[in-house]
């Protein structure tokens, strides 16, 4: 029997893959600890799990508060020096206490719990990385040397504050083992300078069901279209939802879209809205009923959905690309900001869909790009390839044991 | 089209540097409607036209298909500090673009 120590930072989709490998690793027998945000790790992990507090609760807030205009090389510093570095400091004297008390024999560090790896190096301990997302594995900085730089100040500036001072290591990735929720397949070669790489594909099962959806809504005579900014976006995306449901307006003998809306903005933008009403978790229904062809909810049972889907219109999210993928789905991908990008540049080059632009696109090139993964086999052939080797990659039961290796080198 | 030819006698001049870097940005925005965007010299890479680092690679490359080794866009890029790149501009580029193609120094000749 091992013990392994999960740090996780307050966010659900880095927590929920870990969750199922943690799972993996207690089924097998041995003893599992979290290190972060007791609440949501108690949601998600279950009530029994064994959560070392981490503070974190003040930087949880900063991706939600992040001005929603902010978007490229602004957003990537706003994510860093507002984000990831306090809520590595906030977080490492939980994570300190936790490796001191639990003894783990493995630290899993979540990339973006960068107080994982930090903490774990200056207390002598073996640690991995958990990466829910590869965007950085792809050397996006590689051309800019400055950029680098002053990424590299950061990093040195918090393991000089929280780390071991003499080491250079860089806490997103483990000299010993990363695992990616991914496989090559999608993201590609793999760069940087890191231990072994281990693409084990998504973490897609094991999660409870979600919200009613009215099935028999569905026409299945014609093509199901998922529109989904994920949980993030939807105050950034008012204008693109309106262009999505133009676009299948004008094609809705042969499609129905149905299109998330966890903020209402899509039928707010229609003018059947006021700012009272953008805040009533009901204002989707405002929208003119019935509708036969277009769907707005605010949430979906996402999983279930995909599988009658024939194409998904998305902002590139990782957990959500990785999720169609996995069901042979097609996209039509508008990257926001941070890894969506370069998620949705993996898309494009496996020949999995078609990137618009999320700020710039209209109903038309939505519309085209929309029957051009619709009609043409290719994309859905590749979908279909890239789902294969998912479902190959092993999932957690593949992390589980190559944890379980780790944990066994860390003994000799 | 002033700059067309790589003699290393030819004098470049904003305006039709402008034309041209225009034009390789709207074929990458895939824009050629009446109702796109302008694009002038105070035009933001990433505020107004929401390039991404992927366009900027595609840039490279229609800039060095257009002018050849005396435009090193990508030198470009690696002088610059993140401040620099938010703040990026077309003005700015294409002054850079003027300056490699008016370099006496940069003449194929010297290169």
């Amino acid at each position: 029997m091992s013990r392994f120590l999960f740090v996780v930072p307050p966010l659900v989709g880095h927590v929920n893959p870990a969750v199922g490998v943690a799972a993996e690793l207690a089924l097998r027998g041995h003893r599992v600890a979290w290190a972060g945000e007791p609440e949501l790790i108690g949601r998600l992990a279950g009530a029994g799990a064994r959560v070392f507090p981490c503070a974190g609760r003040r930087a949880e807030a900063a991706p939600v508060v992040r001005p929603a205009h902010i978007r490229g090389p602004e957003a990537l510093r706003f994510l860093w020096e507002r984000f990831l570095v306090p809520l590595a400091e906030a977080m490492a004297p939980g994570v300190t206490a936790a490796v001191e008390r639990f003894r783990p024999d493995v630290v899993v560090c979540d990339q973006q719990a960068l107080a994982g790896g930090l903490v774990a190096e200056r207390l002598g301990a073996v640690w991995a990385t958990s990466a829910t997302t590869s965007a950085e594995f792809t050397g996006a900085l590689s051309g800019m040397p400055k950029v680098q730089a002053w990424l590299t100040a950061l990093l040195d500036g918090l393991r000089h504050r929280v780390g071991d001072p003499a080491s250079t290591a860089d806490p997103r990735f483990s000299p010993h083992l990363v695992i990616a929720f991914t496989t090559r397949e999608l993201c590609g070669p793999v760069s940087g300078s890191h231990g072994r790489f281990l693409g084990v594909g998504p973490s897609i099962s094991a999660r409870p069901d979600g919200p009613d959806f009215p099935w028999e809504w569905l026409d299945p005579a014609r093509a199901t279209v998922l529109v989904t900014l994920g949980t993030a976006n939807t105050d950034t995306g008012t204008r693109f939802l309106a262009e999505c449901r133009e676009a299948a307006r004008k094609r809705s003998d042969r499609l129905q879209a149905v299109i998330v809306d966890p903020e209402g903005s899509a039928a707010h933008h229609n003018g059947n809205g006021n700012g009272k009403e953008s805040e009533n978790e009901n204002a989707a229904s405002v929208e003119p009923t019935p509708d036969k062809d277009i769907l707005i909810r605010p949430a979906v049972p996402q999983l279930a959905l995909l599988q009658r889907a024939a194409a998904v219109v998305c902002h590139a999210g990782h957990n959500t690309v990785c999720e169609a993928l996995w069901h042979g789905v097609p996209l039509v991908v508008a990257p926001i900001r941070d890894d969506q990008p370069v998620i949705a540049g993996q898309v494009v080059d496996a020949g999995a869909g078609i990137r618009v632009r999320f700020g710039r696109v209209t109903a038309d090139r939505l519309g085209a790009a929309l029957d051009s993964v619709l009609d043409d086999p290719g994309p859905r052939a590749a979908a279909g390839r890239i789902g294969g080797s998912f479902r190959a990659a092993g999932g957690s039961p593949a992390a589980a044991a190559h944890l379980e290796e780790l944990a066994l080198e860390a003994h000799r | 089209m002033s700059t067309s030819e790589q003699t290393g006698t030819i004098h470049a001049d904003d305006g039709a540097v402008l034309a041209d870097v225009a034009g390789m940005l709207r074929v990458i925005l895939d824009e050629y409607g009446p109702d796109d965007t302008e694009i002038g010299m105070d035009t933001t890479f990433t505020g107004d036209l929401e390039l991404e680092s992927i366009d900027l690679v595609t840039l490279a490359g229609e800039l060095q298909a257009r002018y050849g080794d005396r435009v090193n866009f990508a030198e470009f890029v690696a002088d610059m500090d993140l401040e620099e790149i938010i703040a990026l501009t077309v003005g700015r580029l294409v002054t850079h673009v003027v300056m490699c193609l008016n370099s006496p120094e940069n003449s194929p000749e010297a290169g």
